[in-house]
């Protein structure tokens, strides 16, 4: 294809799709971005006006209760074990469905539907589920496996937990659905050319599946540690806003609160920054270590 | 000894097996929804396990449908979701064929910042979204919302059919330019189809992020005609005074045209369309 | 492309839903967070306007009590939002200082302003900010008949009560509630003494008000065991539902919930502390209607005259008759089925027994820096002497931060 050729094919394929994208997102960013410089708050609503780098200053400084380093790390535990079990659960259970068995549609649709349901309802039923005297997943403890009940939302490890089990319940899907797809990427022929040569079950999953389906988990992987790291909605739902005593917190949970509810607009703007910041430079170093944007031929 | 017969329905067993104990945790919190839904009583909670409550009824159902405007959330949700899930699946599918082939100017900073997109807490983003799309006079608009959660669902869409496309050879492109087609061509008739299975993952999330969002439909839809689903779902909520019953049958309502895209498009999750046509 | 006429065909139909719509003054938006069955009278009571009045078009919508604040904070940043915002009174503090509503009393008449029992009338700083056609919100003892007959009057009876009602072997207890909450701490606070700020909005919270009050909390829990061990709102409510509970300490809000729910109820006002011979005030406040300050001069006629009819005696009359909240129009205290009926007459005791809530901004930074003290103590985790300082140092310096 000749080259003005080729460029125009290249811009009129990507531009749209860039324009919308940069539409939308540009003008709130840079918004937020005047706002953590500002002092837009209760008292200055309408007639904020900016402060230079104070709010940052505070966010670095002023002690808030939980410890933000401590809210940063849970914010990384968090992301890396709800990332970790998606990933791997949705993966295993693509690879079960792929295999040809009667029923696949019924256990495809039974396994969706933790994706597809509203999450609200269902995080405060997990709530529920996790309730000391009365929720499911004690009585099985109890009874079934004869091991004591646990103090779920009134500790702070355990509350926690709490958390990340409503969550992964809530992403394997997800996963599973992306597996599924990037299964379907692999030929054949080259799993019946490593039966050929007597390959374990183990090799093929090493050599063939694994990388061959990287291409397409891999976005879905970062992308998904990305959106974890910013999910404010179950740790909220599923804690009641942070208890016991604010102890359950992710750093976006911990924002909303801080800022939100006192109305501290340039702080939150000034903490999403940092979170913002954050999330960039561990995004990135990941995404280089994995060579994210490259090819896989 | 056993023999490869025994050994092949043994793994079937146990698949089925290690299937069913997956399908059964992930609907049992679903399960308790349909009690909720049928609960006589607006409540969340109960102290009993059972399945089906004391004096279940249907009520909820019939409220849902002759005392709210339910069918006119479904079909504002539908409208809104569906044109989401066409614009998603076309520009992705567009744009991550030119992300896959080609290198060009600017590749590695739009693929990155696709990701970098998507890194800002959302929280903060609502109130200057509000006012751009008051300046531009897209509030109360279809309009303003379907851009809206286009944006949000192009970066993994994108993406996603860059990744895939990754794993289809070149060399199919240039036997079919071989053959006469221009490059357009080669992309349309040869490569997306061969993409079906990557189309079917972008479709199905380009379709969730609409159906289910709220935040940004709560910000941009004030007049309640113009209401989607979760907005409506959102109508039951009160802090303290919820109404569980309607809340419950409305959830698991909402999930059907979720479960029925989904069966419809597994028709092209399958495999075995790429090679077979080049060879060596 | 084959899908081209239909994508087409698509965009036209979402093009036809992008009406524009220009600022209107026959169209009149309320904001509310009222639930369901309120909503439902509200809108009836909207349609009779709409007959009587044709040309104007009244739209209410509902938003979740919390989005509903930060909404119309943005919506007024953008000088948008609705023309009457309906909620409870404490909004009314943050939302002046923000300069986001409007007062009310230059186009209401002193005579008609006489009519609404001052409960009813929210004034701030010298302006009269909201006019309510509900009063309450506030907690009450809610009892279940058919376990109990006498609610307890005193501390003492409510344990005895308690304690003869709860059987560990049935699961039965004699008292749920949300007690892990500030708000639904509050009425044991000011039975022991205590309150959460003084007359400037300076916070109360290191007072022996407090530290009794959590020790009495605690106590139910630990001591005398007529409390689950763990009950948020949602389980509280599902154990008194359940018919589990003999009583169960819940506002105005859910009475008629329980109602639905078959649960026989009575309502009665929360018990005297025997050793201050304070009785337990629960927070009252009115939920009414404020005027968002955007509204266009000419428009705010139309709107008065909107909020007149909503307070009208039938109207308030009919809200009272179905929900069992009380009034406002002073007139209306002398009608036969608010002097007669049951609920409300015992609604009425806790309301003269409650204090007002306050409508500072500062209430809500003090909620903020009770809360994980407050929890602390039910955990275990500190003394209540500790959470007490602990929640004063707190909330000093919240309000500090939010008033920066």
């Amino acid at each position: 294809m000749s080259s003005p050729k080729r460029t125009l094919f290249i811009f009129l394929f990507v531009a749209p799709a860039f324009i919308i994208l940069l539409g939308v997102v540009v003008y709130p960013f840079v918004y937020n971005v005047v706002l953590s410089f500002s002092n837009m708050n209760l008292r200055h609503l309408k007639d904020w006006h900016l402060v230079g780098g104070r709010q940052y200053m505070k966010v670095f400084t002023e002690p808030t209760e939980p410890n933000f380093y401590i809210v940063f790390l849970k914010t990384v535990i968090w992301t890396t074990v709800n990332i970790f079990f998606h990933v791997v659960i949705g993966v295993f259970l693509a690879l079960l469905l792929n295999r040809k068995i009667k029923g696949k549609s019924v256990y495809r649709t039974l396994l969706i539907l933790p994706w597809a349901i509203p999450q609200y309802i269902v995080a405060l039923t997990w709530r529920g589920m996790f309730n000391y005297e009365y929720g499911s997943i004690n009585l099985v403890l109890t009874k079934y496996l004869n091991l004591p009940a646990v103090e779920w939302l009134k500790s702070p490890t355990e509350a926690f937990l709490a958390c990340i089990l409503t969550n992964v319940w809530l992403g394997f899907p997800f996963m599973m659905v992306v597996a599924l797809g990037a299964l379907q990427s692999i030929p054949h022929e080259l799993y019946e050319a490593a039966d050929i040569d007597g390959a374990s079950w183990y090799h093929k999953l090493k050599n063939i599946t694994i990388p061959l389906i990287r291409p397409v988990m891999i976005p879905a992987i970062t992308l998904g540690i990305v959106w974890t790291f910013n999910n404010l909605n179950i740790v909220w739902l599923v804690s009641n806003t942070g208890e016991p005593s604010d102890q359950t917190h992710i750093l976006v949970s911990f924002v909303y609160k801080a800022a939100f509810n006192l109305y501290r607009y340039g702080y939150a703007a000034a903490l999403s920054m940092i979170i913002f910041a954050i999330l960039l430079i561990l995004s990135l170093t990941f995404a280089r270590r994995a060579k994210v944007t490259e090819g896989a031929y | 000894m056993i023999n490869h017969k025994q050994k092949r329905l043994y793994l079937n067993i146990l698949t089925h097996a290690v299937l069913a104990i997956f399908a059964l945790i992930a609907i049992y919190p679903i399960l308790q929804i349909v009690t909720v839904s049928l609960r006589p009583s607006d409540k969340l909670l109960s102290t009993s396990l059972e399945i089906i409550p004391e004096g279940a009824t249907l009520r909820s159902y019939v409220n849902l449908f002759t005392t709210q405007p339910f069918l006119r959330w479904m079909r504002n949700s539908a409208i809104i979701s569906l044109t989401v899930t066409v614009t998603g699946v076309v520009l992705a599918s567009m744009s991550g064929y030119a992300f896959s082939r080609f290198n060009f100017m600017g590749k590695k900073f739009g693929m990155m910042s696709l990701l970098i997109t998507q890194m800002f807490p959302a929280t903060m983003l609502l109130l200057p979204l509000y006012i751009m799309l008051i300046y531009l006079g897209l509030i109360n608009t279809y309009l303003g919302i379907i851009i809206t959660y286009t944006a949000t669902a192009l970066p993994f869409c994108i993406w996603t059919m860059k990744g895939y496309y990754d794993t289809i050879p070149a060399s199919l492109e240039e036997a079919a330019r071989i053959d006469g087609c221009n490059q357009f061509q080669a992309f349309y008739l040869v490569i997306l189809p061969l993409a079906a299975p990557a189309l079917v993952i972008t479709g199905l999330f380009s379709f969730m992020t609409a159906w289910a969002e709220y935040l940004v439909a709560a910000q941009i839809l004030q007049d309640t005609q113009l209401w989607t689903l979760p907005l409506g779902l959102k109508s039951f909520e009160s802090n303290m005074s919820t109404e569980w019953g309607l809340y419950g049958a409305a959830s698991l309502i909402v999930m059907i045209p979720v479960v029925v895209l989904f069966l419809l498009l597994s028709r092209w999750l399958v495999s075995g369309l790429t090679l077979g046509s080049v060879k060596g | 492309m084959k899908q081209l006429p239909a994508i087409a065909a698509v965009v036209a139909l979402v093009l036809a839903g992008c009406a524009a719509r220009s600022v209107d003054l026959r169209r009149i938006v309320i904001w509310h967070q009222m639930r369901v069955d309120e909503r439902v009278i509200l809108e009836s009571q909207l349609a009779r306007y709409m007959k009587l009045h044709p040309d104007i078009r009244v739209e209410a919508v509902y938003k979740e009590t919390e989005t509903l604040r930060s909404d119309f904070i943005i919506g007024a940043i953008a000088r948008q939002g609705p023309d009457l915002v309906y909620g409870p009174s404490d909004q009314i503090g943050p939302f002046q200082v923000m300069d986001i509503i409007a007062p009310l009393e230059p186009y209401l008449d002193s005579g008609w302003i006489a009519s609404i029992n001052p409960k009813g009338l929210t004034w701030y700083k010298g302006h009269l900010y909201q006019v309510a056609d509900k009063l309450g919100n506030h907690l009450t003892l809610v009892y279940n008949k058919k376990l109990i007959t006498h609610p307890p009057a005193t501390d003492s009876e409510l344990i005895a009560a308690g304690q003869r009602l709860t059987d560990r072997r049935t699961g039965q207890y004699g008292l749920v509630w949300n007690y892990t909450e500030p708000f639904f701490f509050i009425p044991f606070m000011s039975g022991f003494g205590g309150w959460v700020m003084d007359d400037e909005g300076h916070p109360t919270l290191n007072s022996a008000g407090t530290i009794n009050g959590l020790k009495f909390v605690r106590d139910l829990r630990d001591k005398y065991h007529i409390i689950p061990a763990e009950a948020d709102y949602n389980a509280a409510d599902a154990l008194f539902k359940d018919g589990r509970a003999a009583m169960i300490v819940n506002g105005d809000w859910s009475w008629s919930g329980y109602k639905k729910a078959g649960i026989d109820i009575g309502i009665a006002p929360l018990p005297v502390i025997t050793s201050t011979g304070l009785p337990c005030a629960p927070m009252i406040s009115p939920k009414g209607f404020s005027l968002n300050a955007n509204v266009p001069p000419e428009k705010i006629p139309l709107i008065i005259d909107l909020l007149k009819f909503l307070m009208e005696g039938e109207n308030q009359l009919e809200t009272a008759k179905i929900l069992n909240t009380m009034p406002t129009l002073k007139a209306l205290y002398d009608d036969p089925f608010i002097r007669n009926d049951e609920i409300l007459i015992n609604s009425q005791k806790q309301i003269e027994r409650g204090r007002p809530m306050p409508v500072v901004p500062e209430l809500r930074a003090i909620w903020d820096a009770m809360r994980p003290s407050y929890q602390a103590v039910l955990g275990g985790a500190k003394t209540p002497e500790e959470a007490a300082e602990d929640m004063q140092i707190l909330a000093i310096k919240k309000i500090e931060e939010m008033n920066e």
